[in-house]
């Protein structure tokens, strides 16, 4: 998960989408199949405006990739846009946009995904255009040895000259000694240098099937057409056999790591994780949803600990951060972050400190019930917001079945988190926030030598 | 995550201009361009339909405008203040609208910072906030369950109409903004867009960022803030947007109640036109691996009867995505940059047009060349037929897109009241997108971009310069230019 695909505690909840009656809103019909080639395909219905939104989500991201070879996934998502059997390069990107789309893609470490937002009546077009371009491919060598520059122009806008993009990825390398989430997605420098058109054609034939794709489509549709139309246009794509993928596991106590960044920044910044576990891959899924509700209670809203706290009554930071992303093939960071009140005086190793009395706060003593009641408020609430959005309902749902869980599991967060007692959260506090497990990096302004000796 | 492409600032709030209607273009299909595409060969020539909506409007008894669209599919409400309390009118003491607008939900009587989040949180109702150039918007986003919303906006009329700016929270705030400005620092982008402004705007409301200056921050005192509240977040200076499950009569209520709350006084007077810049080319060393250019002219304001035209000249040329000239020859045929986007920002008076991009620094140089060449060509020629057809096919076909969602309605409804356009704004827009030539879009372009007379930022590293790459031409796509039929 680079610092780009998460989510903010904020938005954590909107992944939730249990019914709730008491909501007074219907809830959409959602019809779900798998074809015969084991493409799976997951249709919501939202009749409020008429359009609909097509999401194709791969199951393979730089999680899974081998030292060498990193930035794969994210390199074969942009040479998806240049031709396959029916389309030439970029041409199916200009078919999108005359018709009004509005298309992209992302890649994160567990999984790529392809998307269009459309009038319905043109929802085959972004059908048949997934289904050719998950076929048949070309990947032409000439253009792949100019998007290869703009991929790393591309590194260059997003982490390169971005000090806390940079300072998180290197945070990455040393918080996850044993898994792929080590890896950044965009590709280390000298394997953007190395990767060639062949290591692609590798990686597409490998990981492009319909048996590990699933096609996620919201909107202003019924279950049956958008069922027809995904025999239509994938059902002749042969069924693959994959490689094996293995879930991201992690050292449980890995030790502790500390790390000094100098980076070109006027502002220090203090980053801990602590290696946890991940919904798809903890034993006991109370610790996750603990982690999630203990996330909520640090920085969960303005009234939220760290703002309270930290930034209003210690004065301690300007700005703090915490989050945990369940939602992950593997184990997982609890992370959190900081910045000192400078004007204050305050130190990298005043925050340092301050996090921790935050920490050892929840191993003693259990949240108020006030406290609880207002996440929970937050949470119902945010089950409703979030169905605004058809992307995000989409999303949320495509999400869940990359990383190998039913989106059925939104349907039990609420009472999931509910059933979460004091108890938990302090044995979750006490199991995780060890310093056995924990990395943290001061991020602070780099010296006028060491500008100087940067290539 | 990282992703094919990335809109710059701006093309977000350009997209958001869209409206619904029923169009009747006259363009000529693209199946016949692309035969191999079954799905499209099936496709209804006819432009796609969209969603209705049904904009009411009114005036509350303090002055205040309200827009409102019924939507009850969802069991939730939003509300959007729009003030005309941006950046534009700091006067002396730059930040100030910016601190004004931050300090709304940091006190009232009998509340502090945290008992008010506490009283937002609670009801799981979202408050935000945020100061620009033109406008100071305050948000509600509620439940309409009466036991959620009646208590919330309550304490969002508290916030917004009566706040109280504590001395403690101000000093808080300050001193965030002062680091974000310092943070900026560290941007070569954010430095390229602050220098980029104070240079096409030089000593108007525009120039300045709505962050403010150190010094200015510094001076600011709670009864600064007072007065400025008094007067810019006056009942006759906001627009009031709502949309959900709402009706008419309890819009109306809601809309008397933000009203009554706020202080009394009339629209404050728009601000000045600016002067015409001072063309030519200013440098920020830093030391970043990528040089960042930006290239700018006043443009347009939101009311321009060029506006139609423009914008159809811009999409051709480098708004959105792919496909404009801009991208394919920067990034698609050479490989310079991850992206390159254009673009107007219409505004109370002449906001800017803004081509912006970043490459590695040993091209900056050429590619700055590369980019200017590309515009002088286009202002001359103007767009091809075709270009035009695909254009006005893709601003027809993603209009129902934009009325999608309650946030993009609220949205539509805040700039339509903003700045005060007809309520058929949306339609005529449209309409006018779909009739206009290719030589009046020429003509529009000319009349408002002369290429010869672009302001030019670029900041990052002084090195040696090489030539840029051949371009490489794709046999298989028709050349610009060719007309189908």
């Amino acid at each position: 998960m680079t610092v780009f695909s998460r989510r903010t505690t904020g938005l954590l909840f909107s992944l939730l989408c249990a019914p709730l009656t008491v909501l007074a809103a219907e809830t959409q019909p959602t019809h779900e199949y798998t074809l015969d080639n084991g493409l799976k395909v997951i249709v919501r219905e939202d009749h409020r405006a008429p359009i609909v939104v097509s999401q194709l989500w791969y199951k393979i991201g730089s999680s899974y990739e081998t030292p060498g070879s990193t930035g794969l996934s994210h390199a074969l998502e942009h040479m998806m846009f240049k031709g396959s059997s029916k389309m030439g390069p970029g041409e199916a990107s200009l078919v999108l946009r005359d018709l009004g789309a509005t298309e992209n893609a992302f890649t994160t470490d567990d999984y790529t995904a392809y998307y269009q937002v459309l009038a319905k009546d043109r929802l085959p077009v972004a059908l048949e255009l997934e289904a050719d371009r998950m076929a048949t491919l070309r990947l032409p060598a000439d253009e792949f040895s100019r998007e290869i520059e703009v991929i790393k122009e591309e590194r260059r806008l997003r982490t390169d000259d971005q000090p806390m993009g940079l300072a998180y990825e290197r945070f990455s390398a040393a918080a996850y000694p044993a898994s792929g989430y080590r890896t950044p997605t965009i590709g280390w420098p000298a394997d953007l240098k190395r990767m060639n058109i062949d290591d692609l054609r590798h990686w597409y034939q490998s990981w492009y099937a319909p048996n590990n794709a699933t096609l996620v489509v919201v909107g202003d549709v019924t279950g049956e057409d958008v069922k027809q139309m995904a025999q239509k246009y994938f059902g002749q794509i042969p069924k693959r056999d994959l490689p094996p993928a293995k879930r991201p596991l992690e050292l449980p106590t890995p030790g502790e790591r500390r790390l000094t960044l100098p980076v070109r920044t006027q502002i220090p910044t203090l980053m801990m994780g602590f290696n946890v576990p991940g919904f798809a891959s903890a034993d006991n899924q109370r610790d996750v949803h603990a982690l999630r509700l203990i996330s909520a209670l640090l920085d969960g809203g303005y009234s939220a600990r760290l703002s309270t706290q930290l930034e209003r009554e210690q004065e301690l930071v300007t700005g703090a951060s915490a989050s945990y992303e369940p939602y992950t093939r593997g184990d997982s960071l609890f992370m959190l972050s900081a910045m000192p009140n400078l004007q204050k005086g305050k130190t990298l190793a005043d925050v340092e400190s301050g996090l921790w009395k935050q920490l050892d706060a929840l191993k003693r003593t259990p949240p108020s019930t006030a406290e609880l009641e207002r996440v929970r408020a937050q949470v119902i609430a945010n089950l409703v917001y979030e169905r605004d959005s058809i992307t995000a309902q989409a999303s949320s749902i495509g999400q869940l079945e990359s990383i190998g869980v039913s989106w059925h599991e939104m349907d039990n967060e609420l009472a999931d988190l509910q059933s979460v007692t004091p108890a938990d959260l302090q044995r979750a506090a006490r199991t995780y926030f060890t310093r056995d497990r924990l990395t943290v990096a001061n991020v602070i302004p780099e010296t006028q030598t060491q500008q100087e000796a940067r290539p | 995550m990282n992703a094919r492409f990335s809109y710059a600032w701006g093309a977000l709030l350009s997209l958001t201009l869209l409206g619904g209607c029923q169009s009747t273009s006259s363009a000529i299909d693209s199946a016949a361009a692309h035969p191999k595409l079954e799905s499209l060969q099936a496709l209804s020539k006819k432009p796609p339909v969209t969603r209705t909506l049904d904009i009411q409007s009114w005036k509350t008894a303090e002055g205040a405008r309200v827009m409102f669209v019924e939507a009850n599919e969802l069991p939730m409400y939003d509300l959007r203040l729009t003030f005309a309390a941006g950046s534009s009118q700091d006067g002396n003491t730059p930040g100030i609208a910016t601190m004004t607008n931050g300090m709304l939900n940091e006190g009232i009587a009998g509340m502090d910072t945290t008992a008010i989040a506490i009283g937002f949180e609670n009801l799981g109702a979202n408050f935000s906030n945020g100061a620009y150039r033109d406008m100071a918007v305050a948000s509600l986003r509620t439940l309409s369950d009466p036991a959620k919303s009646g208590p919330a906006l309550d304490l969002f009329t508290r916030v917004v109409g009566q706040p109280t700016f504590p001395a403690a929270p101000l000093e808080r705030i300050r001193n965030q903004l002062l680091t974000a400005i310092e943070y900026k620092k560290q941007d070569p982008g954010a430095q390229a867009g602050d220098a980029l402004m104070k240079q096409l705007y030089g000593n108007h409301p525009y120039a300045h960022p709505s962050t403010g200056t150190v010094e200015s921050l510094k001076s600011i005192t709670p009864a600064h803030l007072r007065a400025f509240h008094q007067r810019a977040y006056a009942a006759g200076n906001v627009v009031i947007a709502l949309t959900g499950n709402l009706t008419r009569p309890q819009a109306e209520a809601i809309a008397a109640k933000v009203s009554k709350s706020l202080p009394k006084g009339p629209a404050l007077p728009s601000v000045a036109k600016p002067l015409p810049p001072k063309a030519g080319i200013t440098h920020i060393e830093f030391p970043s691996q990528q040089t960042h250019l930006i290239l700018a002219e006043q443009g347009i304001d939101r009311r321009d009867p060029d506006y139609a035209a423009l914008y159809l000249g811009n999409q051709i040329l480098g708004g959105g995505g792919f496909g404009t000239r801009l991208m394919t020859e920067v990034r698609e045929k050479r490989g310079l940059t991850y992206g390159v986007y254009s673009g107007f920002t219409p505004m109370q008076v002449a906001g800017p047009f803004t081509i912006s991009l970043q490459t590695r620094a040993e091209m900056s140089q050429n590619t700055l060349g590369l980019v200017q060449d590309i515009i002088r060509q286009y202002l001359k020629e103007g767009p091809t037929q075709k270009e035009l057809d695909d254009a006005k096919r893709e601003v027809s076909g993603s209009f129902p897109l934009s009325t999608a969602s309650n946030s993009a309605i609220v949205a539509q409804l805040g700039m339509i009241g903003f700045y005060d356009l007809p309520l058929n704004f949306l339609d005529t827009f449209m309409k006018q997108t779909q009739t206009v030539t290719a030589d009046q879009v020429r003509e529009a372009m000319a009349k408002h971009l002369d290429p010869e007379a672009f302001v030019i930022v670029t900041a990052g590293p002084t090195v040696a310069q090489q030539p840029l790459p051949a371009p490489v031409e794709r046999g298989n796509t028709p050349p610009p230019g060719v007309p189908e039929h």
